[in-house]
């Protein structure tokens, strides 16, 4: 058996290089979601910043949790808003290259005309660009990186009840800004925001 | 219900453009820069380039692919290249100044078998190792299957071949030249 992130953190505090093994665990996966997020040469940037933030408050982890990632993936989130104009411009990029190549893995999409689904990926990549931030991290950690509502939670250091209700909103907010607004989304816009958080 | 969020998952940049794994020196680089921020240049390991050319082996269960090969053959993975996706893991391993890269079989990951799933094995690599004679008590032991012996051969290696857990087969030698040195 592999010793936990938590013990291995521990151990890092007497034994700063043991800290290698965080990153040898979840580096590859960090540096996917960077990717997916900004430029990918800016990625490889902001991989290493995740790593040295995470070693200067490994001391702030809880010891008892099997797996560090939710804890990295919440560094990334915010190192990630610091650099939303990168995140912007990297949305727009696939947008334009969506825009040009639909993707045609499903049959059925391959009937339908491929300027419409390319159409439809551009504008669900300039949606998402225009999202308030903290709808669109709730919904990329959920629907990108496939992370639970609980390990969302724990990334963003949010209570899980926060979690479902930007989740909500920001697909409320997603589908009208991509399918048009109907009565329907109006409706779910409308009393999402009335039943805001804070 | 329709998922609503399905085309977002659609419009997810690895599956939109087909960029497959990230570059495994970035991630050797990187992992080398954080090391000797935390302490200092020594005990920095540097991965050496990735070779030319490296072959890329599809195991049904890559995982156990990865134990086994590591346990019975010596090699030693790079660790903070591995990809672990729900689909399966990509890992590359390296023996001397080679790599080799295993993942799962089937018709979405590129293609490529298992010789459990054809039947046969249907290419070898080749290793050249230190101390044939250790290694290949250590690969029969580890439940390697030996497919041909270990004796010297007229062009001047010592060699034996052996199959792996799924039957991919893996020729091991050593110049006859550097065991008499």
């Amino acid at each position: 058996m592999e010793e936990s992130d938590g013990a291995v953190i521990a151990g890092s505090l007497e034994t700063p290089g043991a800290f290698g093994v965080i990153f040898d665990r979840h580096g590859s996966t960090l540096l996917r979601f960077l990717a997916r997020r900004v430029d990918p040469a800016e990625a490889e940037d902001l991989l290493g910043e995740v790593f040295r933030i995470a070693f200067e408050r490994r001391s702030a982890f809880e010891q008892d949790r099997d797996s560090a990632r939710p804890w990295l993936y919440g560094i990334a989130a915010n190192v990630v808003a610091k650099h939303h104009r990168s995140e912007a411009r990297r949305f727009r990029a696939m947008a334009r290259v969506s825009a040009r190549r639909p993707l045609d893995e499903d049959p059925a999409e391959r009937a339908v005309a491929a300027a419409d689904a390319g159409a439809r990926w551009a504008r669900v990549m300039d949606a998402i660009g225009t999202l308030p931030e903290a709808e669109r991290q709730v919904l990329l950690l959920f629907a990108w990186e496939e992370l639970s509502y609980d390990e969302i939670a724990l990334a963003l250091g949010v209570p899980v009840g926060t979690v479902r209700s930007r989740l909500s909103r920001g697909r409320a907010r997603l589908t009208a800004l991509t399918q048009g607004r109907d009565t329907t989304t109006d409706v779910a816009l409308t009393s999402c925001d009335a039943g805001g958080e804070k | 219900m329709t998922d609503d969020l399905e085309p977002l998952r659609r419009a997810r940049p690895d599956r939109l453009l087909p960029d497959d794994p990230p570059d495994p020196e970035t991630l050797a680089r990187e992992k080398a820069r954080l090391m000797s921020a935390i302490t200092g240049p020594e005990g920095v390991v540097v991965h050496r380039r990735t070779p030319s050319i490296y072959p890329r082996l599809a195991y049904r269960d890559e995982v156990a692919a990865l134990d086994f090969l590591t346990r019975a053959f010596g090699l030693v993975e790079r660790r903070e290249s591995r990809m672990e996706q729900p689909g399966g893991m990509l890992a590359w391993l390296e023996i001397g100044d080679g790599v080799v890269m295993i993942g799962r079989a089937g018709e979405e990951r590129h293609g490529l078998f298992s010789p459990l799933d054809v039947g046969a094995p249907t290419a070898a690599v080749n290793v050249y190792v230190h101390d044939i004679d250790a290694h290949y008590h250590r690969a029969e032991s580890e439940g390697a299957q030996i497919v041909t012996p270990l004796e010297d051969m007229f062009w001047g290696d010592r060699r034996y071949e052996a199959l792996d857990l799924e039957g991919h087969r893996w020729h091991f030698a050593e110049r006859l030249s550097e065991i008499r040195a």
